[in-house]
């Protein structure tokens, strides 16, 4: 099955956590699923909400109108916090006639047409949903047998489920079962949903660090090769803040952390550097080097 | 700050009340019935103290200026765990929104990462700048370096509209 996809990126992935655009960039395309960028890029306005919430949902609508532009009728976002904010988004628009015909004509006058009816995938649920278990599994060559891992979904794309979501909200198991496909193992674990803390990042950095420090220590405790995320945010606490996120704690935290779509590269044996596997700032080289052994 | 003190001297103003309702969009708020669910479960609880819980009751009983005003609704790390089990529908995580919004109009102290970041999209349409990171190895890597594309910034009229969407209340 092939299927070609607008791609929105938000902030984070572009401006800083290019080890997940790369592997989404280069596994993907690998998986049947074509990637067309956004004319410009643009934030999604999560960090404008709690400023102005009509100013956030303009901003996600001009990202739905952006991707209208391409013509294509799906939307991959692969930032929990995105999808999240473009989806609150699209039910203010939907629901308030006042907001929707202010927000239309603001973006008319950009010469930009807003498009109700794309849908928003992450990757989780274009993988699961779309691509399907099977293929993914056939697309292995490289089976990650005797890897054990630990899956940190996030927040934003599984909650709250009025909204429809990735996921439940309670039990999410998708990015396990995509974990699964490549034979590793996935284990279940107490502090599961236990958020990473990014947002705090904006007013209270000391306590966001604490969080992210409490969840690494506890799944490193575990005894497990690595932690799987699959949003930017989650990825900047647990991989690139984690050595400050350990002093916070006051632990000595040493816990691979890698992305989802890195995990599937590895399995799909694509080349490290293309995944940019050397950026993750965790020790993930235990993980690879028994992923090569 | 404790949420008790900070209402005891305080009368209620019905008005603010009001325009919190407003901002919602609805009138789930006052189905509250204080089943704590949302503050068993709430991340902020355990470092700061956050109980989501008392934030409903305040605003029901209308001591939204103090609200506004206080430090606690900062503290709100956007899990969503309380608008996802809230039995009532009374999501205080869009409670808070509306009084970040509020604390905002009133130019009442808010801190400073957001008002940043609105203004780095005002400039370059992002809320962060491109950043320089290096490998393990310590070797110092941007978006050419590592042949990602150039993704353009938006164009000319967006800023004045962007100005015009954030004059909205």
């Amino acid at each position: 099955m092939r299927v070609k996809v607008a791609v929105f990126w938000g902030c984070c992935i572009l401006a800083s956590q290019y080890a997940y655009e790369m592997s989404v960039r280069e596994v993907l395309p690998k998986l049947g699923v074509e990637l067309v960028d956004l004319r410009e890029a643009l934030c999604c306005g999560d960090p404008v909400r709690s400023v102005n919430d009509f100013a956030a949902n303009y901003l996600s609508a001009r990202v739905l109108a952006l991707a209208n532009l391409t013509g294509l009728p799906n939307l991959l976002v692969p930032c929990n916090r995105c999808h999240f904010t473009i989806s609150e988004a699209k039910r203010a628009v939907e629901r308030d006639e006042k907001v929707r015909e202010k927000i239309v004509g603001m973006l008319k006058e950009e010469g930009l047409e807003y498009n109700p009816n794309i849908k928003v995938w992450h990757v989780i649920d274009l993988l699961h949903d779309c691509v399907g278990l099977k293929s993914v599994g056939k697309a292995v060559v490289k089976p990650l047998k005797g890897l054990k891992l630990a899956s940190h979904v996030g927040c934003q794309i599984i909650r709250y489920s009025d909204l429809g979501r990735v996921d439940d909200a309670e039990n999410p198991r998708k990015m396990d079962e995509l974990i699964r496909a490549t034979d590793a193992e996935s284990v279940d674990y107490n502090e599961k949903l236990d958020c990473c803390g990014s947002h705090l990042m904006l007013s209270h950095p000391d306590t966001a660090l604490s969080l992210a420090g409490g969840k690494v220590k506890a799944v490193q405790g575990l005894c497990v090769d690595g932690l799987v995320v699959s949003c930017p945010d989650c990825g900047l606490m647990f991989d690139s803040k984690q050595k400050e996120a350990g002093t916070t704690v006051g632990a000595k935290l040493n816990l691979p952390v890698l992305y989802l779509t890195q995990l599937l590269g590895l399995a799909l044996n694509v080349e490290q550097e293309k995944l940019g596997l050397q950026l993750n700032q965790s020790p993930v080289d235990q993980l690879l080097s028994k992923v090569s052994a | 700050m404790g949420l008790t003190d900070l209402m005891s001297m305080a009368k209620p103003n019905l008005e603010s009340r009001e325009k919190i309702l407003r901002k919602l969009r609805g009138r789930e708020l006052i189905n509250c019935f204080q089943c704590i669910k949302c503050t068993s479960g709430c991340t902020a609880l355990k470092l700061l103290e956050l109980k989501p819980h008392e934030i409903e009751k305040l605003v029901n009983f209308g001591f939204v200026d103090e609200l506004a005003a206080s430090d606690i609704i900062w503290t709100c790390v956007t899990c969503l765990k309380c608008v996802q089990r809230c039995p009532q529908k009374a999501s205080p995580y869009h409670v808070i929104v509306a009084l970040r919004n509020l604390a905002v109009e009133r130019e009442a102290k808010v801190p400073e990462a957001f008002m940043k970041a609105v203004s780095q999209i005002l400039e370059t349409g992002l809320a962060e700048a491109y950043q320089k990171v290096t490998t393990r190895k310590m070797e110092a890597c941007d978006r050419e370096s590592l042949k990602l594309p150039k993704i353009p910034a938006p164009k000319e009229g967006f800023q004045a509209v962007f100005l015009k969407a954030l004059e909205e209340r």
